[in-house]
């Protein structure tokens, strides 16, 4: 059985090498002339912009597109990927955000799911799989319970999952496509150990991000794309952030956190005493006009969950929630929406936005009765205001009827700031306002956040990216356990001071 | 900010409860205990319930609804539903009945039947699986087709039997030891043998993957369509089986024979725990559901209660099962 669970002999040379790859959709040139080459046993950074071609180079490996010219060889060996079945058989496994394992089988039969070890007479051979399994676990050296079903599992614990497939097949190519979008500190440093063990094991690993300081951690190597062709592949040593930015982006940021406004400390606006719910315990709070306050926690803290009580979607056991002298009753949605607090939700996709709807109904969705009389929307008014925002928030749209599924999430994140800004609003209240949002779009939201604040808003955010609550609030609340354990102005905050709370 | 000392339960009252609660989380064991209380209450309140007659009896009329259950359990743990196994039970017969009636072997009569029944199996499987259209539409025209053309063919009346072979009135009628009967011989030989195709056959597995996750499992490099398609045959020519049971049963074709019965087994698999979406639930599941509305439609009959009382009291169980389940689940 060992036998089969090692990588196969391969001779010398890259695990896989990539040359003038071109790709084209329907009006643009995904992918030109790109190379890319992994040697075996090193973590190969893939940087770039939504855009970039970074996804479409993945599925060209994967075999879910079809490149349109170039040669992609395998341990040597030209390799043609048509379906994504030949990928896996040629040994390359690339680990999608989106996990693909069947939830409702165990963590053994997902392994297995290609190919079921069978005895002679065609049956499953049950024992054999969970052996192998566990087996598979104990080379990367993680720890699960391969009987598990895996949708009982973390999401963590899933992406295990997909990389211990990626051993059953004996793949000489590990790709991950964002692997930590989604895992706390604590899971991120368990999957760069578990990375370690398949480089150790000679696999050679893609690891697809977008946040830099991972790959300063974990690559030994990095190229940037960006609007479909290579820009740089050099060692991460010979990198600083800055430089890797600007590959990526084409030109310098000046900063990432702009700062145009000078909170002088306005009136209180929102004010939160002994707040609890289910999760919440005794919540204490206030924010100033023109002031960000950042909330940080870990996963569980109850970041979330406080962004919805503000706003009136999570029941209130007891505390009052105080907007502008006027209290937040209990149980009534619309009431947190009537006083004018806004909430950009943390999954923009099944929360936020209506996919297959055009920009300008997206925006005014919650400002319709502004445009209405007599029950009958104006949609000259409507989409007016609408052009309004799109201009000056710099919203990339063809136009207003553009479905918004195709803008960019930077870009759907701006359309979601509009619906709330078109209301008038006090508060808004933002939950991971940046996830799955790219360098160059974050510091457009960053600097439309600053200005709202600018404006006499109350911002609270909740975020888990240090960099991003540090460069952004005026004050910073920490979360664990759905309490706030600590309270730092902004002067006196330091990355350990605030995970020693976030733990606590 | 202070910290109040955590107040939360005693983890181990927590364990306990998830020891003492932990079979009630498997579907099956909840169900096997609904039909044990079933059993024990109309024994209690009939004195000639707990008969061996009247047990083999219950069997006997439950294994149609069985045997074409297992077919529905296929399809739907495939992630698509088949309503047309009604029609198609109540259309066989006229092929049987026919060939025999012309003078035609009762095995030459069985296979007509079977070949028609396989027949709209596979323009179900194909319109549904291929053609990709939604496989509810698909087969409420087809359960359309096939009764109008029943009604067409029959002329609304019934084609009684006139050959009378005795192996033809067996085939329902018949009782191992004078006591089993043969079709519930026969539903649950099927039942096992699709049971561990379901769980120890690769085929099996990727009919459970093809409903959990079709994405994953085209990833995986499975025939997702020809999966389905195979699903839709294997439902129709059991729903063909369950309809020659209930020719002989009859003792002729009826044209009206089947009607409603896709909603009677739909509804027991959805009592046995399969999900209309796809990809959970079991065979043994569907078992136990139809054998628990085949115990309280037979105990309800013998206390007397009036069909009527009957259909309203099945769908309330039917309903308050599933909404235990969805509570369960989450």
């Amino acid at each position: 059985m060992s036998a089969e669970l090692a990588p196969k002999v391969v001779p010398a040379g890259p695990a896989l090498a990539m040359t003038g790859i071109n790709k084209r959709f329907p009006g643009v040139m995904a992918l030109e002339n790109v190379d890319l080459t992994l040697e075996r046993g090193k973590v190969h950074a893939l940087m770039g912009e939504n855009g970039a071609g970074k996804s479409t180079l993945i599925k060209i490996l994967a075999g879910a597109y079809r490149k349109d010219s170039g040669s992609v060889r395998i341990g040597g060996a030209e390799a043609d990927i048509q379906a994504p079945r030949d990928a896996l058989r040629l040994g390359v496994k690339v680990v999608f955000q989106e996990i693909a394992l069947i939830s409702e089988f165990t963590v053994a039969e997902n392994i297995f799911l290609e190919k079921y070890p069978t005895n002679r007479l065609g049956a499953i051979d049950w024992p054999a799989i969970h052996a192998s399994a566990a087996a598979l676990f104990a080379r990367i050296g993680f720890d699960v319970d391969v009987t598990a079903k895996v949708g009982d599992l973390p999401l963590s614990q899933q992406q295990m999952v997909e990389i211990a497939r990626a051993l059953a097949h004996q793949a000489r190519v590990v790709v991950m496509d964002e692997p930590t979008s989604s895992l706390t500190p604590g899971e991120v440093e368990l999957l760069f150990t578990v990375i370690r063990r398949l480089t150790d094991l000679g696999i050679a690993v893609l690891y697809v991000t977008h946040k830099l300081a991972e790959v300063f951690e974990i690559a030994d190597t990095v190229t940037v794309l960006r609007d479909g062709r290579r820009i740089s592949t050099r060692s991460v040593s010979e990198h600083t952030e800055d430089s890797l930015i600007q590959d990526m982006i084409g030109r310098r940021i000046e900063t990432l956190f702009p700062r145009a406004r000078n909170n002088a400390g306005g009136v209180s606006i929102l004010s939160v005493e002994g707040l609890s719910t289910d999760k919440l315990k005794d919540i204490n709070f206030e924010v100033r006009a023109g002031e960000v306050l950042g909330f940080f926690g870990l996963m569980g803290a109850g970041r979330t969950e406080l962004a919805k009580a503000i706003v009136g979607f999570e029941p209130i056991r007891a505390g009052y929630i105080v907007v502008d002298g006027r209290p937040l009753s209990p149980h009534d949605t619309r009431t947190g929406v009537a006083l004018g607090i806004g909430l950009l939700t943390e999954d923009r996709k099944t929360e936020g936005l209506m996919l297959e709807l055009p920009v300008s109904k997206n925006a005014s969705l919650a400002a319709l009765g502004e445009f209405a009389s007599l029950g009958f929307v104006h949609e000259s008014r409507e989409r007016g205001a609408v052009q309004e925002f799109v201009d000056r928030f710099k919203i990339k749209t063809p136009s207003l009827d553009q479905e918004i599924q195709y803008l960019s999430g930077g870009n759907q994140q701006k359309v979601l700031l509009t619906r709330w800004l078109m209301r008038g609003l006090k508060v808004i209240v933002v939950d991971e306002p940046t996830r799955g949002i790219d360098v160059g779009a974050k510091s457009e939201i960053y600097a439309a956040l600053d200005r709202l604040a600018g404006d006499g808003l109350a911002v609270v955010m909740m975020t888990s990216e240090m960099p991003e609550l540090l460069g952004l609030s005026d004050r910073i609340a920490v979360m664990a356990d759905g309490r706030i354990t600590a309270m730092i102005n902004r002067d006196d905050a330091t990355q350990e001071a605030i995970l020693n709370a976030a733990i606590a | 900010m202070p910290r109040s000392p955590s107040s939360s339960a005693g983890p181990g009252g927590k364990d306990l409860m998830a020891i003492l609660t932990a079979p009630f989380r498997r579907n099956e064991a909840v169900l096997l205990l609904c039909l044990v209380s079933v059993i024990v209450f109309f024994s209690l309140a009939s004195s000639s319930f707990l008969t061996v007659l009247n047990i083999a009896n219950v069997f006997g009329q439950a294994s149609l609804a069985m045997i074409a259950g297992i077919g529905i359990g296929v399809v739907v743990l495939a992630g698509e539903i088949d309503i047309s196994i009604g029609s198609i039970a109540g259309a066989v017969g006229v092929p049987l009945v026919v060939i025999m009636n012309k003078g035609g072997s009762l095995e030459l009569a069985m296979a007509g039947a079977l070949v028609l029944a396989l027949m709209v199996g596979l323009v179900n499987g194909y319109l549904s699986a291929y053609l990709g259209i939604n496989s509810l539409i698909v087969t409420l025209g087809s359960m359309f087709v096939v009764r109008g053309f029943l009604y067409l063919y029959t002329g609304q009346r019934a084609i009684p039997d006139e050959r009378g072979l005795e192996s033809f009135y067996q085939i329902d009628n018949g009782r191992l030891w004078g006591t089993v009967p043969y079709p519930a011989l026969l539903a649950f030989a099927l039942l096992i043998g699709f049971m561990y195709v379901m769980r120890h056959r690769p085929f099996g597995r990727h009919i459970y993957a093809v409903g959990g996750n079709s994405d994953v499992a085209r990833l995986a490099g499975f025939s997702v369509k020809g999966i389905k398609f195979i699903c839709f045959v294997i439902s129709a020519l059991l729903a063909g089986i369950a309809g020659i049971l209930l020719s002989s049963r009859l003792g002729s074709a009826v044209h009206v024979a089947g009607l409603g019965f896709e909603f009677q087994v739909v509804a027991a698999a959805v009592l046995g725990g399969v999900s209309l979406a796809g990809g959970i639930g079991s065979l043994f599941g569907v078992a136990l559901g139809v054998l628990i509305l085949s115990f309280l439609s037979n105990g309800f009959g013998m206390l007397n209660l009036a069909t009527e009382w009957q259909l309203v009291v099945t769908g309330l169980i039917i309903i308050a099962a599933v909404a235990f389940d969805e509570r369960r689940r989450s």
